[in-house]
C-alpha cells in the first residue's frame, strides 16, 4: 500500500474531530471522500500533510512511518479550495516555485515548467501575473505548481469549490487527465456527491469524524447515509411527474 | 456670470499651510532681527554654514538622529514583523496584544521616568544604546500591532502551502512572506522612523542630555530663545521626513493603490 493510516484521532478540547480514522490507498489511485462541512475532512487532510499533529495513530507511506516528519519532508502537497498563487510571481515562477526550492538547475526548470505550461494550455500566459488570470486558469497554475514536483500524495481540499459549474467540470476532466499522465496518488475531499463519484477510484464517506471507505461504487450508492439514494429518488420523482403530465 | 470662489479659497489654504514652513526657512537664514526692525539685519546662509561647526553641534545631532531613527526603524520593522507572527499564532493572542498597548497608556516622559531606574542599573543611562532601546519600547509594540492584520487565514494557508511544497520557514519568509508584506514593511519602516525621529521625552530622560538629537536641539534653542538656530534645526528636522514622505508616496502608496 502507498498510504496507510491507522487509528488516527484528534480532539480540540472536549470535541473529538477525528475518531479512530483508518484508511489505505494504493499508488496512482484517487480516493474521494464525501462529507458535509465540519465533519473533519480538512483536519484529516492537515494531519496527513503534517500541518496538524494527531493525538494518536500512525501514518505510513510506502511502508515507512512518516508520523513525526515535518510537512516539508513528507512530499505530500496540500491544495486548498483557494488557488493561493503567489501574487508577486508570474505564472512561470509560480509553477517553478517547488523546483527552485529544490535547487534544480535552470535548464531542467525551464524544460519542466514549459512542458507543464503546454500541458495546462497556459503557454501564452507564462509571463502573466496571477491577478491577470481567470479563476480556471489560476486553478490550473495551482495544480501545475503542485504536480511539477512529483509529490508522493496530492491532497485536495474541495479544490473546485470556488469555480462556476462549467469551469468546475473542465477542471475535473483536467485533473483526471493529469492524474493519469503524471501517475498521481491523491486524496480528494468534497461535499459534492457527483464530484465524489466522478473523481474517485475509491469512494469514502465521512460523518462526525468517522470515515467509511467503500469497496465498490455500488456499495457507496446503495448506502442510504451517503445521500445517493435520496438524490436518485428526487430525480426519478421529477421524471415521473413530467411523464404523468404528458 | 457666477464667479467661483473655489480657486481663491484653495490659494488661501495653500498659503496658510505653507506659511509656517516658508517662515521657518526665512528665519533659519536670518540673524540680528530685533524689535522694531521690519527685516533682519543679516540674511543669508551663515546659519546654515554653522551646521558643520563642531561648537554648534547641529551636524552631530543630525547624524545622531539619523543613526538612532534608522536603527530603531529597522529593528522595530523586522522585529515587529516576526514578533507579530508569533503573537498572531499564539494561544494567548488577545492577552499579548493587550500587553503590547501598555507603552501607550503613559506619556513618554512619565514612561521614561518609570524606566530610568532600570536603565541606570544596566548602564544604559546617558548613552545612545539606552536611547535606542527606550525608543524601541515604544516603536516595537507599534510595529507588532501594525502587522497584526497581515497574519490572516489566507497568509497562514500560504505558509502551510509553502511547507507542503517543500519550503522550510526561511524559504517561506524570504521567498513568499517578505515579498507579500513589502508594501506594509515600507510603510511600517516609515512610521517607526518618524516615531523615533520626533521622539523627545524618552530621549531627554534616558539620554540625560548627553545624547543630542535634533529634537533635543530644537527644544534647547527654544529654551535659550535662539530662534534662528531653533528654526535652522527645525528645518533639518523636517527635511528627512519630507524626503521619506515623497519616496513613500512615489514608490509605495502609488504601487499599492
Amino acid at each position: 500500500m502507498h498510504l496507510e493510516i491507522e487509528k488516527i484521532s484528534k480532539s480540540y478540547g472536549n470535541e473529538e474531530v477525528i475518531k479512530d480514522l483508518s484508511l489505505q490507498l494504493e499508488a496512482n489511485k484517487t480516493l474521494s471522500i464525501l462529507g458535509k462541512s465540519g465533519c473533519g475532512k480538512t483536519t484529516m487532510l492537515k494531519i496527513i500533510a503534517g500541518l496538524t499533529k494527531p493525538d494518536n495513530g500512525s501514518i505510513k507511506m510506502a511502508g515507512k512511518d512518516i508520523s513525526d516528519l515535518s510537512p516539508e519532508k513528507r512530499g505530500i502537497v496540500y491544495l486548498y479550495q483557494e488557488d493561493l498563487l503567489f501574487p508577486h510571481l508570474n505564472v512561470f515562477e509560480n509553477i517553478a516555485f517547488g523546483l527552485r526550492i529544490r535547487k534544480e538547475n535552470e535548464a531542467d526548470i525551464n524544460r519542466k515548467v514549459n512542458e507543464m505550461l503546454l500541458f495546462l494550455e497556459l503557454e501564452k500566459q507564462a509571463q502573466r501575473m496571477p491577478h491577470e488570470l481567470s479563476g480556471g486558469q489560476r486553478q490550473r497554475v495551482s495544480f501545475g505548481r503542485a504536480i511539477i514536483i512529483n509529490p508522493s500524495i496530492l491532497l485536495l481540499d474541495e479544490p473546485f469549490g470556488s469555480l462556476d459549474s462549467g469551469t468546475r467540470q473542465r477542471m475535473q476532466h483536467l485533473f483526471k487527465d493529469m492524474a493519469d499522465k503524471f501517475q498521481i496518488t491523491s486524496l480528494l475531499v468534497t461535499h459534492d456527491l457527483k464530484e465524489a463519484i466522478l473523481m474517485g477510484d475509491q469512494i469514502g464517506f465521512m460523518k462526525k469524524g468517522r470515515l467509511q471507505v467503500y469497496n465498490s461504487r455500488d456499495e457507496f450508492i446503495n448506502d442510504p447515509q451517503t445521500g445517493v439514494q435520496s438524490e436518485l429518488h428526487f430525480w426519478e420523482g421529477l421524471k415521473n411527474e413530467k411523464t404523468e403530465q404528458l | 456670470m457666477v464667479k467661483s470662489w473655489k480657486p481663491f479659497f484653495v490659494t488661501i489654504l495653500i498659503v496658510l499651510v505653507l506659511f509656517p514652513f516658508i517662515y521657518l526657512l526665512l528665519l533659519s537664514m536670518s540673524s540680528g532681527w530685533a524689535f522694531p526692525q521690519i527685516i533682519p539685519s543679516n540674511f543669508g546662509f551663515d546659519n546654515w554654514k554653522a551646521i558643520t561647526q563642531s561648537e554648534v553641534g547641529l551636524f552631530t545631532a543630525l547624524m545622531n538622529s539619523i543613526l538612532i531613527a534608522l536603527t530603531v526603524a529597522s529593528i522595530a520593522t523586522f522585529g515587529g514583523f516576526i514578533l507579530s507572527r508569533i503573537v498572531a499564532y499564539h494561544k494567548q493572542k488577545n492577552s499579548l496584544i493587550l500587553i503590547s498597548y501598555f507603552p501607550y497608556i503613559l506619556s513618554p516622559v512619565v514612561f521614561g521616568a518609570c524606566l530610568s531606574f532600570f536603565f541606570m542599573k544596566v548602564n544604559l543611562f546617558g548613552n545612545m544604546g539606552g536611547v535606542i532601546i527606550a525608543q524601541l519600547i515604544i516603536s516595537l509594540p507599534y510595529a507588532l500591532i501594525f502587522f497584526g492584520s497581515f497574519w490572516n487565514e489566507k497568509n497562514r494557508n500560504i505558509e502551510n502551502l509553502v511547507a507542503t511544497l517543500g519550503g522550510n520557514k526561511i524559504v517561506s519568509f524570504v521567498k513568499v512572506l517578505l515579498p507579500l508584506a513589502k508594501g506594509l514593511l515600507l510603510v511600517c519602516f516609515f512610521q517607526t522612523f518618524l516615531i523615533s525621529w520626533f521622539e523627545y521625552g524618552l530621549t531627554a530622560i534616558i539620554g540625560l542630555g548627553k545624547v543630542q538629537t535634533l529634537t533635543i536641539k530644537v527644544f534647547l534653542y527654544i529654551k535659550e530663545a535662539n530662534f534662528f538656530y531653533g528654526a535652522l534645526s527645525s528645518c533639518l528636522l523636517i527635511m528627512p521626513p519630507v524626503i521619506l514622505l515623497y519616496l513613500n508616496k512615489r514608490f509605495v502608496f502609488n504601487r499599492m493603490s
